[in-house]
């Protein structure tokens, strides 16, 4: 404060000092924004495919449809907000999440000819979710679907059930604990049950017809960082405390812990999937796990890299196709496996491809290509045949000014 | 450059304050606090000198005064015989300005350090799995709560905030900055005690609450050290018409 002093006597004119003053609002924001930190939600919506059709959402907030076959553009709707959540395609119609908190059915008829939306006629709707005196009532996780119904956890920290038909709430839990208003992650269904993974470190079993919360709940000591995939009655979970737990349905101890001993390098951040009693889980240290899946041992581990042979994210979960499993890393390299038994058990990739693209949304695969949405919002399809991107692809998704 | 950045001050401030988050219980406002007195301690050395630095420029006020008074008209004199009191002294005004100039990189590092802890976005918390330490103390704070006292500590602040963080600036100012004879010098030091407080009032609506809190008990130890450093409130007792006048009239 004796700077001030100095300073005072220093300056001849107070206006002088009154822009030095105002000159450290803007650099403090500018150096804010120069470093990095603040709040980004572009969205990561994953790839689906129904039909011939790819859907998927873009950084600017739209739904886009793509003709695989003859890879142009079919028709694309304005949300303008993020979408995190990987379109669902249900006969005509595609569901998807914004960050927004709504919930829109789409007609791809009605959205090919660019009708006003909702055409109810069409079956189409749009539902708000309610913030309900939270902060948030973003949808990130992605949605799950029965016959009937779709289910939709909110950052509200509470879970829907909306008529599939209508977007009429079927029943709402408004009382599950969740950490800092976060449900980001994806509500599963198995059998009549929907199970919620919580970052405050439970797992929750409701009834697919109420919402009522069953008798059976998991509970651990740290938070559960990516959605529950379930295989006959585990399901399998990644935490925070970077490991990925194996919990029998019913059973209040869990079966395993992965890795036994020291944790993983970073959190399995990705669903993991199960093919034939392995789990396959990519992690954010970059390496990909088969694991037994009954045991919790380790059957192989791959790393994988980027194009400067340095480690990179998993961000997105693998996908089978046949006997092929398919992972992709952040910087955009793509490792297939041979998971039969006679090749799956050394974890050499039979062939690495890269896309060149940043990759954090989960990808689908079809008929031999695997659909890719990057970062800089274009969809690549790679021939897993040949080994590369195939002819006509990648599709910039981007709108011209 | 922003790679330096991350390994020297964003990510050690991350992860302390997230160690600290988990050793407190969970509570990311005590955290807060807590890294707030840990660097109010490491910059002691600096903030004493400043502290005394500004007690001999306020047992100077009097000698600058006349100097003032004798070389009101010719300023250039003036400024050369106040350099001159001032090495005499063995004090330099501008050295005065290190503990400000430190403080803004930590302001900066802990804005990130709270929105990436925080994760306000899932992009927010995607990127912290990349900063984290491998500290068992880290991951098993991971993910925190955003509320403390009521407060949502990624949000903006409120006015009640606003007010604490104003307020108090502008006692620790006050009890620094010795009252002017010249007019014009009173005014711009009315200027410099309204403006900062006023700005950083402001700022706590457009920054994170966290950050808010921080400067808030930054600004409290920072009194409570001038308390004792400089004996007692300083010119923060003159603040009154009545002791106004009677100090113009010494």
């Amino acid at each position: 404060m004796g700077s001030t002093l100095y300073l005072r006597q220093r300056m001849k004119k107070p206006r002088i000092l009154f822009l030095v003053v105002i000159a450290l609002l803007p650099l403090m924001l500018i150096s804010c924004g120069l470093f990095g930190g603040g709040s980004v939600s572009g969205g990561w919506a994953g790839t689906t495919f129904g039909n011939g059709i790819i859907y998927t959402g873009t950084r600017d907030g739209r739904v886009v449809a793509i003709n695989a076959s003859t890879r142009s553009q079919q028709w694309d709707y304005i949300i303008n907000a993020a979408i995190y959540t990987t379109p669902i395609v249900d006969g005509d119609l595609v569901y998807v999440g914004t960050y927004s908190g709504r919930l829109l059915a789409l007609n791809t008829l009605a959205r090919s000819q660019n009708l006003t939306f909702p055409q109810k006629g069409d079956g189409e709707w749009e539902w708000d979710c309610p913030t309900d005196n939270a902060k948030s009532n973003a949808i990130v996780a992605n949605l799950a679907m029965s016959e009937n119904a779709l289910y939709v956890a909110s950052s509200n920290g509470r879970i829907y059930s909306l008529d599939k038909g209508t977007g009429d709430e079927n029943w709402k839990r408004e009382d599950i604990p969740v950490l800092a208003e976060k449900l980001w992650t994806s509500p599963v269904i198995q059998g009549d049950a929907l199970y919620v993974s919580t970052f405050e470190g439970h797992i929750y079993a409701l009834s697919v017809e109420t919402g009522e919360l069953l008798d059976w709940s998991f509970g651990s000591e740290a938070g559960f960082a990516s959605s529950p995939v379930i295989d006959g009655d585990v399901i399998y979970v990644g935490s925070f405390d970077r490991h990925l737990y194996a919990v029998e349905i019913g059973d209040e101890e869990l079966i395993w812990r992965f890795p036994q001993e020291k944790p993983a390098g970073n959190w399995y951040w990705a669903s993991p999937i199960v093919n034939a009693g392995v789990v396959y889980a990519g992690c954010l240290d970059g390496k990909l796990y088969a694991i037994n899946g009954t045991t919790g041992e380790e059957i192989w581990s791959y790393m994988t890299k980027d194009q400067q042979d340095k480690r990179s994210p998993i961000v997105s979960s693998p996908v089978l196709m046949g006997n092929l499993l398919i992972v992709a890393n952040e910087a955009g390299t793509v490792y297939v496996f041979d998971v039969t038994a006679e090749n799956g058990n050394e974890g050499v990739p039979l062939k690495t491809i890269s896309i060149d693209a940043d990759v954090k949304s989960s990808f689908c695969a079809y008929d031999g290509l695997v659909y890719v949405r990057s970062e800089g919002d274009s969809v690549y399809a790679v021939d897993i045949d040949k080994g590369g991107a195939a002819e006509g692809w990648p599709i910039s998704l981007t709108t011209e000014e | 450059m922003a790679n330096a950045w991350y390994l020297i001050i964003g990510n050690p401030v991350l992860n302390v304050l997230i160690a600290l988050s988990h050793l407190l219980g969970g509570e990311f406002g005590w955290a807060i606090i807590v890294l707030t007195i840990i660097i109010r301690l490491i910059s002691w050395p600096l903030t004493k000198r400043q502290l005394k630095s500004t007690k001999a420029m306020q047992e100077m006020q009097p000698k600058i005064q006349e100097l003032q008074k004798k070389y009101g008209k010719n300023q250039q004199k003036l400024q050369q015989e106040m350099m001159r009191l001032y090495k005499e002294a063995g004090v330099n005004p501008l050295g005065c300005l290190w503990p400000m100039l430190i403080q803004f990189p930590i302001w900066i590092a802990l804005y990130q350090a709270i929105m990436r802890a925080l994760a306000t976005t899932p992009e927010n918390l995607l990127d912290l799995a990349q900063r984290l330490y491998s500290w068992d103390v880290v991951s098993q704070a991971i993910p925190l709560s955003s509320y403390f006292l009521g407060l949502d500590l990624a949000s903006p602040g409120n006015i009640i905030l606003a007010i604490l963080v104003g307020g108090t600036m502008w006692v620790q100012q006050k009890m620094t900055q010795a009252p002017a004879v010249d007019p014009r010098q009173e005014s711009t030091s009315r200027m410099m005690l309204l403006m900062m407080p006023l700005m950083f009032g402001f700022l706590t609506f457009m920054f994170p609450s966290g950050l808010a809190l921080y400067w808030a008990v930054s600004n409290i130890i920072g009194i409570v050290t001038q308390y004792f450093v400089t004996g007692g409130w300083g010119y923060l007792k003159f603040s009154s018409p009545f002791q106004r006048t009677s100090v113009k009239g010494r």
